[in-house]
């Protein structure tokens, strides 16, 4: 009974200064995170200008009943489900084949892994500006389309044609995050038991069967992280389309719901009619995680 | 657990209390005013030497002078001001400053601090109109840091290697514009190597509504209730501009890299570009060869043939303004301050080629002899200010739209006209 009391004590000790050293975390996230969030939600509330002195309208849920009618909202949730869906499908699968390769080789690994991986450490806006050369009507881009088809002197519309717009933003985000994505994967690669690949060789297994039965089933939770990664990066995606945009492409095909809040709330100053909009965005980045995480089922991995 | 929640909540109740503390003016004692502005090597140059040489004769004024790339400070400025936390000083594009006036964030110029005697004196100091963008109720909120208009700069080399005259041969109207153009370019295929002339995409305000003008249409009507006014002017409009693009003559497009820049360099890439005085200051440190060679011009903005208004291109301007909220002796600092540097107007059009549209500037040798200033002078009486309305960056935008479907997407200029005249009717209905 004595013995009890004592180790209740201890663990009520421990938990008190276990409260006290996640305090700080909570309080960052809560201030930096979980407020804005909060403040977000409130200001979607209001029509509200950034500079206006005078204090806001309450609108109750004017700004989203608004947004819901607005052909250029509807057009952005278009564009951003465009670009995440073209997007993040191939950097899952190309990133998963690229880090088995790599995984299987002997030599060059690691050049390899830092060759992939050097496009992700660059800043977005260097990577946009680099590719605004290569899509450049004179640039790289059509010189090797127009080399590999045999179509001298074709005009691919890289910035022009509303489809091509959208494909070269794909290709500058693939190129730019697929590295990221391939290291991930050879992390969890790693962890597989190479006991185990060395049994199914024993019982005559082919790679491709090695990959299919052993690989992508213990890989399952960093499927399912990476997925996840991926897919809510592609859902916030500003600076390559805001980049193109300046570069003279045309807005509306390549207009994501990030690049609708910056313009409503910085260039247009309606704060209260962007904050809405980034309501939505969120809700949309929580119903897909939790979509993912329910069709992933990670928990299920044993080894 | 409650003592520490306590200690918390007290860290964070004296961090506020200090905080707040902090932000108190002195009525007394030294004033540093917070001074933020563009990149522009040519002016910090200057204005950095007028900061110390203010600071010498004002020992209790220090001025902090902070730039950031043009892009960059519109946003910048703006959140700082969201939180109340804007500069003492600040300059934008009046397209963006407007905002600012019309939200009441800045102070009205103090002439006497300025050096004036009165306000009727200030004005008078400037040429006719161009303080109106900042005036409200009989008050200034700015003074001019530059009033820039575009004319057209002609790479003469290029003419001649196309077997043209480009004193007989430049273009005086639109029509001869793409004419011309046609003469001029060379291309690879569909792709063009060289172009005569392309537009400034991203400045349809500046750049492209005076065609409208010229062809009889308007922005906004004179009342400011009806948008886009004047359908067959519009539509010709966008019908010039359509044939203009890829899918017609494929004379330029807003995809390729911008005319302008590409001007100073003299690799036979583009033959004439839609620019300001500023730019020859540009040609002489990018290519001081090619300043020199006297093969470059400047000619007027072309009309159309059947153009029923004489209309230049837009000007626009940047605007020297103070913070509404800094303390009223911080403004005062802040207006002898910006009159301190607006005092060099001509060393500003020497070293930095930015006009400020005074009159002792304008009538000064300085500026009769700078390259070319006559033929800015008289687009700048043929034209007017850009629209400067709280949506201006907005509609610029769905101009934009506008014109890039009919240049790019195969949209029909009546389509567009329709697309266009509703979604900036709107605008201006919400406000």
């Amino acid at each position: 009974m004595m013995k009890t009391m004592r180790s209740s004590g201890l663990l009520r000790y421990q938990n008190r200064w276990g409260a006290v050293f996640v305090l700080p975390a909570l309080l960052f996230f809560s201030v930096f995170n979980f407020f804005p969030i909060l403040n977000a939600l409130y200001t979607s509330l209001f029509q509200k200008k950034v500079l206006s002195l005078d204090p806001p309208e309450f609108i109750g849920l004017e700004n989203y009943r608004y947004l819901l009618a607005s052909s250029s909202f509807w057009n952005s949730l278009r564009a951003t489900m465009v670009f995440t869906l073209g997007t993040f499908i191939p950097l899952l699968i190309v990133s998963l084949l690229l880090a088995v390769l790599i995984s299987q080789r002997r030599f060059g690994r690691k050049f390899l892994q830092i060759a992939y991986y050097s496009p992700a450490v660059l800043s977005s806006v260097v990577a946009a500006a680099i590719w605004l050369l290569i899509f450049d009507p004179r640039g790289l881009a059509n010189q090797w389309v127009n080399y590999i088809m045999r179509t001298p002197g074709v005009d691919h519309n890289w910035f022009s044609n509303a489809v091509m717009v959208q494909i070269a933003a794909m290709l500058v985000y693939f190129w730019k995050y697929v590295g990221y994505f391939v290291i991930i994967f050879i992390a969890g690669i790693a962890g597989i038991p190479t006991a185990m690949y060395e049994a199914a060789r024993i019982d005559g297994a082919t790679s491709w069967q090695c990959f299919w039965r052993i690989t992508l089933p213990l890989l399952k939770p960093t499927v399912a992280l990476v997925s996840i990664m991926s897919m809510l990066q592609c859902l916030k995606t500003f600076s390559t389309q805001y980049l193109f945009v300046q570069s003279g492409a045309p807005q509306a095909p390549i207009n994501v719901i990030t690049m609708n809040i910056y313009n409503t709330g910085i260039r247009d100053h309606r704060i209260g009619r962007a904050s809405a909009m980034s309501i939505i965005l969120f809700i949309i980045m929580l119903f897909f995680t939790w979509l993912q995480f329910k069709s992933m089922k990670t928990d299920e991995v044993t080894y | 657990m409650r003592k520490v929640l306590l200690l918390l909540v007290l860290i964070l109740g004296m961090t506020m209390i200090l905080g707040a503390g902090g932000n108190k003016e002195a009525e007394e004692g030294p004033v540093t005013l917070v001074f933020w502005t563009h990149e522009d090597p040519n002016r910090t140059e200057i204005e950095n030497r007028y900061i110390e040489e203010f600071q010498a004769e004002n020992p209790d004024i220090t001025i902090q002078r902070v730039t950031n790339s043009s892009s960059k400070i519109i946003e910048l400025v703006l959140t700082a001001f969201a939180a109340n936390q804007g500069p003492d000083i600040f300059n934008l594009s009046i397209e963006d400053e407007y905002a600012y006036i019309a939200n009441r964030r800045v102070a009205p110029v103090d002439p006497k601090a300025a050096g004036y005697g009165s306000l009727k004196e200030l004005e008078a100091a400037y040429l006719p109109g161009v303080l109106d963008p900042v005036k409200v109720d009989g008050k200034i909120y700015g003074l001019p840091l530059e009033l820039t208009n575009w004319c057209i700069y002609v790479n003469k080399n290029v003419f001649r290697d196309a077997g043209l005259d480009p004193e007989r041969d430049y273009p005086k109207t639109w029509e001869e514009m793409a004419d011309v153009s046609e003469k001029l370019v060379l291309r690879d295929g569909d792709i063009i190597t060289r172009r005569g002339f392309d537009f400034r995409y991203p400045y349809y305000l500046v750049g492209m509504v005076p065609m409208v003008e010229q062809l009889g249409g308007k922005l906004i009507s004179d009342d400011g209730k009806t948008a886009i006014v004047g359908e067959d002017a519009w539509i010709a409009f966008l019908d010039y501009m359509k044939d203009w693009g890829p899918n017609g003559r494929n004379l330029g497009s807003p995809t390729y890299k911008n005319a302008r820049s590409l001007f100073n360099h003299n690799n036979n890439d583009v033959a004439m570009a839609h620019t300001g005085l500023y730019q020859q200051g540009r040609i002489k440190s990018d290519n001081p060869d090619f300043y020199n060679s006297g093969n470059w011009m400047v000619v007027p903005y072309p009309r159309f043939e059947n153009a029923v208004e004489d209309v230049a291109a837009a000007y626009y301007g940047h605007y020297y303004m103070v913070n509404g909220q800094s303390s009223a002796r911080k403004q005062q600092a802040a207006w002898k301050f910006i009159s301190y540097m607006l005092s060099h107007g001509e060393e500003y059009l020497q070293k930095v080629n930015i006009i400020q549209p005074t009159k002792a500037l304008m009538e000064s040798d300085t500026f009769k002899n700078m390259p070319y200033s006559d033929v800015f002078m008289q687009d700048m009486e043929r034209g007017h200010i850009v629209y400067y309305g709280e949506n201006s960056a907005k509609i610029q935008e769905l101009i934009k739209q506008a014109v890039e479907s009919v240049m790019l997407s195969g949209v029909s200029s009546e389509k567009a006209y329709a697309t266009l005249k509703a979604e900036v009717q709107e605008l201006l209905d919400e406000e």
